[in-house]
């Protein structure tokens, strides 16, 4: 255990912020901006490949299908080694690891998100459609100003629990020596090679601790919206008040 | 770069050898690891459903650690960490013996068992509670009750989310790569290295993935239908 | 047969049975009345012990139900007692004659030849042998209920308990379920039966009971109930019920 508290305090800062700035943002940090950029990205893709699957033109419709299965039939390690190699091509000179993830996430969580978002929209009820095309709305119209917002919001919990995904996702950014927090972690392994057990535990903990609090939070909003939805409720209180439940005999 | 020509991997033997091995090597992993949490999670279920609260507590915090850890993170506890603490014999018979891969098996299995197991969960709790009942009333015992009305009700509602983890765990063999496993996407990468046909060996690869994902949720889609309740909406 | 001796139910504030004292003989048709909420479904629970009690004593049999026991003997008793339940609780997953044929297999041990033969009786007996095959979701509502009474009577069982059989049930169905209800009754089976269906209490009962507030507050034979209602609450219930 004490092991566990030096690794703790020597490495900390490296754990926390990489190599920075002697070197490219690593460790948490990376992680952390890594994994916001990538579904803050993903999602204006998700939703128009949420619209997409949809809508009724196949050409729209099949070939985001076929992203979408292509994308969730293929390992994410299938998917980065793709990126890796496709985007100096198209862009004709190298990035640097932390885009090609970047990417790779922007495209998996895209494809996964529009998926949540899709089944987002198709819970809600098709009165809420069909008011708004009566009303004149055209069809995106309706989409923008009734549909989304409301499928969005009560999406919320799914999304938060997506991000937790995109974080455990970063880790895969070691392979291709991404500076995250997986990648110091074994830094320090390679440093010190005795104690790899104590490291990778603290590894573990730093995610669990990270997820899970998100994972709460995002039970906590699920709750939360489902109160909204359910509408005010009477108390037991205000039920006897009212008369409704006679007296009864106190507990011999 | 070279013009397109998958068939300078294909025929080559060599190649050809590395990815077949890379392929034997991805479905050993996958199906080792698809039955260890299998049974895991049928077990953790059962002892999540004695009436012992420290017994729901233990399955609750493995199912947890095992959700919001990352896998390639637990792999690595594994393959780097636990087996420093193994005794020297188990170390020395496991480096042998093709030790990467039994790691990566256990890895990949206890945690997929904590996603069947709560899709199990889900499954038994989607039930109507009057069947329970039922089953009571007509003096089953709490085993016979599960064997014969509630199990098997529950394992067709837990069907679709059970084929999609199963789905996500054989994707998941691609991480035992970074453990050192020669499964298919390392076989890939070695082979992209030594040919230099990058675009011809990662399409190869993909297919591969994909067909396999593919067969996973198709039989999944046969199974649910074969197995579905007969005239149920 | 079925004897309740100060039986009473509460959670918190809340009285659900309050001294009980009544009893159903052998051969004897009981049938239970009153508002929602009156405690009547809870009251037909405690028999085979599918609700619990607080105090008193409820004896099946001779033995009694609440006392501590093990699961199997629990099981055992509860085998002896048959339970229809308002919303059926059928096993979708098994066919009408798999439904019936299950618990004699598998909690009375019976050969699955005998019990296929006795299974396949009883649904004749309940007009639905040609719908063995079918699966409950496959069956009406009304023809669903009389495999639950087949599947509650593949046990053998000396009492049946129904508890609001036809409630969840179209009204053009009622009927074929109170047929087989009165035929049961006809061949002596104890029965105590939890209903709103008025005609059938008349026809078939030896004995109503009227419950309010978790209180039985009158017992009588059903013409002296249904002509001369002794207690307020008993009156203002059945003129409710005629005022439709």
């Amino acid at each position: 255990m004490n092991s566990v508290f030096e690794i703790l305090r020597d490495n900390w800062l490296l754990l926390l912020v990489g190599q920075y700035p002697n070197g490219p943002l690593g460790g948490i940090a990376c992680t952390l901006i890594l994994s916001v950029l990538g579904i803050v990205l993903a999602f204006p893709l998700s939703v128009l490949l949420a619209l997409a699957r949809l809508s009724h033109w196949r050409l729209l419709n099949w070939p985001a299908g076929a992203l979408v299965y292509i994308v969730r039939g293929v390992p994410l390690l299938m998917v980065i080694l793709w990126v890796y190699f496709l985007v100096p091509l198209l862009i004709g000179r190298n990035v640097t690891g932390f885009v090609t993830m970047l990417c790779t996430l922007v495209i998996y969580e895209g494809a996964y998100l529009a998926e949540v978002v899709r089944a987002g929209i198709e819970a809600l009820p098709k009165g809420q459609m069909e008011a708004a095309r009566s009303l004149g709305h055209s069809h995106l119209g309706a989409m923008r100003l009734v549909i989304l917002p409301q499928a969005l919001f009560n999406m919320l919990p799914s999304m938060l629990s997506q991000f937790v995904s995109t974080i455990k996702e970063t880790t895969l950014g070691y392979v291709i020596n991404v500076p995250e927090l997986t990648f110091a972690a074994n830094q320090i392994n390679n440093q010190l090679l005795t104690k790899p057990f104590q490291v990778f535990f603290i590894l573990a903990v730093i995610y669990y601790v990270l997820c899970w609090s998100l994972t709460r939070a995002a039970t906590a909003l699920e709750r939360r919206i489902e109160a909204k939805r359910a509408g005010p409720r009477a108390t037991v209180a205000e039920i006897r008040a009212a008369g409704l439940v006679q007296p009864v005999a106190a507990e011999p | 770069m070279k013009g397109f020509d998958i068939m300078a991997i294909l025929l080559n033997a060599e190649f050809g050898k590395m990815l077949l091995e890379g392929v034997r090597m991805t479905l050993i992993i996958a199906l080792g690891s698809w039955l260890l949490a299998m049974t895991l999670a049928v077990v953790l279920l059962v002892v999540r459903l004695t009436p012992s609260r420290i017994a729901e507590r233990v399955v609750t915090a493995y199912i947890s650690y095992h959700q919001n850890v990352p896998t390639l993170v637990q792999l690595m506890l594994w393959y780097f960490g636990i087996s420093s603490l193994m005794p020297e014999a188990v170390q020395g018979w496991l480096g042998e013996h093709n030790g990467e891969a039994v790691y990566a098996v256990i890895g990949l299995g206890l945690c997929q068992a904590a996603y069947f197991s709560e899709d199990l969960r889900s499954g038994l709790r989607s039930i109507a509670p009057g069947q329970a009942e039922a089953a009571r009333a007509l003096g089953h015992s709490y085993v016979g009750a599960m064997r014969h009305v509630l199990m098997p009700q529950a394992v067709r509602n837990a069907l679709p989310a059970l084929v999609n983890h199963s789905v996500s765990l054989f994707k998941n063999s691609s991480l035992a790569m970074a453990i050192g496993v020669a499964e298919l996407t390392h076989a890939v990468k070695e082979v992209e290295s030594l040919s230099f046909r990058t675009f011809e060996a990662y399409l190869l690869a993909t297919v591969m993935y994909l067909v396999v994902s593919l067969l996973i949720m198709f039989a999944g889609a046969w199974l649910a239908r074969r197995a579905a309740i007969v005239g149920a909406r | 047969m079925i004897v309740f001796s100060n039986v009473n139910k509460w959670y918190g504030h809340y009285q659900a049975l309050a001294d009980i004292n009544a009893e159903v003989r052998k051969g004897e048709v009981v049938v239970v009345c009153g508002p929602s909420g009156s405690g009547k479904s809870t009251l037909i629970r405690t028999v085979n012990r599918l609700e619990e009690i607080k105090s008193g004593e409820l004896l099946f049999e001779g033995q009694n139900v609440h006392a501590p026991m093990s699961s199997t003997e629990l099981n055992r008793l509860r085998s002896r007692i048959g339970f229809v339940f308002q919303s059926f609780n059928l096993f979708p997953h098994l066919s009408a004659l798999d439904n019936v044929m299950l618990s004699p297999m598998h909690v009375a041990g019976v050969k699955r030849g005998d019990a296929r033969d006795k299974a396949m009786q009883l649904l004749d007996r309940v007009g639905l042998a040609a719908k063995a095959m079918s699966y409950p979701a496959q069956l009406s509502g009304g023809q669903q209920q009389r495999v639950a009474i087949a599947r509650a009577l593949a046990m053998e069982p000396p009492a049946m308990l129904f508890d609001e059989p036809t409630s969840a049930l179209d009204p053009e169905m009622v009927g074929e379920v109170l047929a087989v209800m009165r035929s049961l009754a006809k061949d002596g089976m104890t029965m105590m039966c939890v209903t709103h269906e008025m005609g059938f209490a008349r026809e078939v009962a030896d004995r109503v009971w009227f419950m309010d507030a978790g209180r039985i507050l009158e017992s009588a034979e059903p013409e002296t109930f249904f002509r001369n209602p002794q207690h307020p609450r008993a009156q203002r219930f059945l003129s409710d019920l005629r005022s439709h």
